[in-house]
């Protein structure tokens, strides 16, 4: 199920056609179709054991669907050429170092295995740079620390320069100051034009992508922009109304035949309702409107941007709904 | 074209990625270069400083009846029965004599037949039973080889009393002889007189003595007939001309007996009186010779002296070490090939490889050629170090010599991939290698001779890289022979079959996606 309302318009890098996967007759992954634009930041969120690792193995060729069809590069991932192989990049769940290399060994052997010149030197200090390990180039990759260990697990996934990047879950056990930093690095690999297909089970980390996907229990639930996917969990955009005094029933009442408002709910406090209208951007200026008509006294009126966590938990419960 | 080279280049490239990065993970393990050389030799120089090429000395408490001859002659014998028997007495009590043996006290208790005489008139032979506490099978064996040897130097010393006898009986003979002899002078004397009479008269006596020189010479003889016999000297032997002599002697006597003396055949008699008296001559010297030899050499004839034809006789280090050098270079190349891929797969980097533009033909050539080249370097050390500190010798060509090493390595590295694929854990590798260590250290020949396994085990033997490395390198450094080129062959074989083998599951784990 691919919602249609993608803001822009953009070649597809990945695209997916009802793929399932198998194992033993345990289905671990289940009807998935998905696209991604070239260029974009795809998150692909769901929480652990959801067919995260699974959907991107099939993406890299890793697996092979049991059914459906995979297209990246607009080729077949299990039929990728060498040259194909070499367009992409991809940093697995699992650590995947020499712990008895340097940082700089490390780094130049993932060099070689993407057939990088010998002359390297300097894209390898580059891309140290970049994940800001270039003073730690001589110590053995066991001295580092978690995050750091991480760091040149990126380093080596983007060595040889590739348009298309998986990372399967590069932020999990990474303290949030690293975490925000590995998303810098992101958008920044975005703005040079590289595509990244990101899982993750840190629902917040939706915010910084484009695209995200949504998969539970090896279902796709929904594939959308991050503020559509709020809109898609509540039926709306939420504004939070905090008047001085407390609303009463009738005022209440009225809010909810509003035309432009979907619902309100009133919080304990009685001071505070929370409103789901169609769109914040133009319903809040009438709703003040109406607010002053009525006289009431209010403390403030702001758009909620709820918790991708809370997105999520309305996302997933919707889905049980409809099924 | 330039398309071409330059995929080709790449393929350089990620081959020689393997090499660098596997020669960096062991240059980072000095520890574990120090072991590997200097390991085996220390092993090798503590073993050929302590080896010891001769049999065991076994402490030996006999047990007999006290106040028997028997007795007495272990006393006086049993001390003198070999280096290997060092004699701890001897006891009436065999229970005690056996509780020492189980304390340790004593190595072998040899309990004397109770009555042997009576054993030996009853037509059976004489047991002396052997008691010993070894749980080596090698070790009872050689019990049992020694036990039969002592009781073959008892029997000997036994015959050897017997030919004393004979020979103190056949010098006894010389008086008879002495005496025959006086009779044929008497004979020849009356002849001459030509006083028949007294001719019969000491012919008769001279019959006589013959019969007796006849019946006494017989016993002594008896022994060196059949030492003669067994020993193969044909019909020239002593016993038959002193029989036959004997013969001749009673047959000229009894025609002269049985004839009558007349003037016509009296220069006859007289002639073969002449003739029986230097019979008697004849038999005296014999006799002589017979007991002038030494009884150890009539009842012990042969003796060996063995004598190599080889160009050195290595001593145990140097007879060892090939096969040091042959097993542990095995034992290093599947250790290390058998942990390669193994620890792939835990350090996640195999996911990457799959995904990555790298083949299995590349992984492989990459890994085949760095671990060969440790091998080598090692080899080359610990050769160098056993030739020039050690002393073995090098008889063949060292080129010969590294190419038995080459193959040896790379057949092994074989197993050790194969092991590496089939394992999903370090653990499981180490299990796998240290079986085939076991398998190589007991069916290579390393600690036995080949020869000592029977078919189809022995065969077996031939599955293992080991086995050719030991007949080759001994082949070519003890021996200075050149390689067998059917046993290089076959080895060689091997390992381009494994390394197939090899390319083809790697292939399956990497390249394919069929999962």
């Amino acid at each position: 199920m691919i919602d249609e309302e993608i803001v822009e318009e953009k070649e597809n890098i990945i695209q997916t056609y009802d793929i399932s996967k198998q194992f033993n007759g345990t289905t671990a992954v289940e009807a998935v179709s998905l696209y991604v634009p070239q260029g974009t930041i795809f998150g692909f969120i769901g929480p652990s054991g959801s067919g995260k690792t699974t959907t991107i193995r099939m993406l890299t060729g890793y697996y092979q669907p049991t059914s459906g069809e995979v297209r990246v590069l607009g080729s077949s991932p299990e039929k990728f050429s060498r040259s194909e192989r070499e367009r992409i990049g991809y940093l697995p769940q699992s650590f995947g170092l020499y712990p008895n290399l340097t940082v700089w060994e490390n780094l130049n052997f993932a060099a070689s295995i993407y057939g990088l010149p010998i002359a390297r030197h300097e894209r390898l200090k580059e891309i140290l740079e970049f994940v800001e390990l270039d003073q730690e180039r001589g110590k053995l990759a066991n001295q580092l620390s978690g995050g750091m260990q991480r760091r040149l697990n990126l380093a080596a996934t983007l060595v040889h320069d590739p348009e298309l990047i998986f990372l399967d879950e590069p932020t999990a056990g990474v303290d949030p100051v690293l975490r925000r930093k590995f998303w810098d690095h992101f958008q920044a690999l975005k703005q040079q034009g590289r595509t990244l297909f990101v899982t993750t089970q840190y629902v917040a980390e939706a915010a910084y992508c484009d695209l995200v996907g949504v998969i539970d229990r090896g279902r796709l639930v929904i594939v959308n922009t991050p503020s559509m996917l709020r809109y898609r969990a509540y039926g709306g955009d939420l504004v939070d109304l905090h008047t001085v005094d407390p609303l009463g029933y009738d005022s209440l009442q009225a809010i909810n035949a509003l035309p432009f408002v979907l619902s309100a709910v009133q919080q304990p406090d009685q001071h505070h309702v929370r409103l789901v209208v169609k769109e914040a951007k133009t319903d809040m200026p009438a709703m003040l409107d109406w607010v002053r008509e009525r006289g009431l006294q209010i403390e403030a009126m702001e758009e909620y941007l709820p918790p991708f966590d809370d997105v999520f938990v309305e996302l997933v419960k919707k889905e049980a709904e409809d099924a | 074209m330039r398309n071409f080279f330059n995929a080709l280049w790449k393929v350089f490239i990620r081959t020689f990625a393997f090499v660098r990065k596997e020669v960096f993970l062991v240059i980072r393990q000095p520890r574990l270069l120090l072991t590997l050389v200097l390991g085996p030799f220390l092993i090798l120089l503590i073993f050929g400083l302590g080896y010891r090429n001769e049999p065991p000395i076994l402490r030996t408490l006999f047990v007999a009846q006290p106040g028997t001859q028997l007795e007495e002659q272990i006393q006086a014998y049993a001390p003198t029965l070999g280096a290997q028997l060092a004699f701890m007495g001897v006891t009436g009590d065999q229970n005690a004599a056996v509780q020492r043996l189980r304390q340790g006290d004593v190595d072998l208790v040899a309990v004397a037949p109770e009555d042997a005489a009576a054993a030996i008139q009853a037509g059976q032979q004489a047991e002396f039973q052997l008691y010993h506490a070894e749980i080596d099978p090698l070790q009872a064996s050689y019990m049992s080889y020694v036990g039969e040897i002592y009781i073959d130097e008892v029997n000997r010393r036994v015959l050897q009393a017997m030919t004393i006898q004979g020979q103190a009986q056949a010098e006894d003979l010389q008086q008879n002889l002495q005496a025959a002899r006086e009779s044929t002078q008497f004979v020849k004397q009356s002849l001459r007189a030509g006083n028949e009479s007294a001719a019969r008269q000491h012919f008769s006596e001279l019959s006589n003595n013959l019969d007796e020189v006849s019946m006494a010479v017989g016993a002594s003889l008896a022994v060196m007939n059949n030492v003669e016999e067994t020993v193969g000297g044909g019909t020239d032997r002593q016993a038959n001309k002193i029989m036959s002599l004997l013969d001749n002697m009673q047959a000229l006597s009894s025609e002269m007996e049985n004839t009558q003396m007349t003037d016509s055949n009296g220069s006859q008699w007289e002639a073969q009186v002449e003739e029986i008296d230097a019979d008697l001559g004849e038999l005296e010297a014999q006799l002589e010779t017979f007991t002038g030899l030494a009884p150890e050499l009539i009842v012990k004839p042969f003796t060996t002296r063995a004598q190599s034809i080889a160009e050195v006789q290595p001593n145990a280090t140097s007879f060892y070490a090939p096969a040091v050098i042959a097993l542990l270079l095995q034992h290093l190349a599947v250790t290390i090939a058998a942990l390669s891929i193994v620890h792939e797969r835990n350090f996640g980097t195999l996911e990457l490889f799959r995904v990555s533009p790298l083949s299995a033909g590349e992984m492989l050539v990459g890994k085949y050629l760095s671990y060969f080249l440790f091998g080598a370097v090692i080899a080359a050390v610990l050769s160098a170090l056993m030739h020039f500190v050690l002393g073995v010798p090098m008889l063949g060509h060292w080129v010969n010599y590294a190419l038995v090493i080459a193959v040896l390595l790379f057949t092994s590295l074989g197993i050790g991939f194969v092991i590496s694929l089939v394992s999903h854990s370090d653990s499981q590798a180490v299990q796998y290698t240290m079986i085939a260590l076991l398998v190589s250290v007991f069916f290579s020949g390393f600690l036995m001779s080949l020869n000592m396994l029977v078919e189809p085990v022995r065969s077996l033997s031939w599955g293992i890289p080991t086995t050719y490395g030991i007949v080759l390198l001994r082949s070519i450094a003890l021996r200075g022979g050149y390689p067998d080129l059917l046993l290089v062959g076959v080895l060689a074989m091997i390992g381009l079959v494994l390394c197939l083998l090899v390319w083809w599951i790697s292939r399956r784990l990497i390249a394919n996606t069929n999962r």
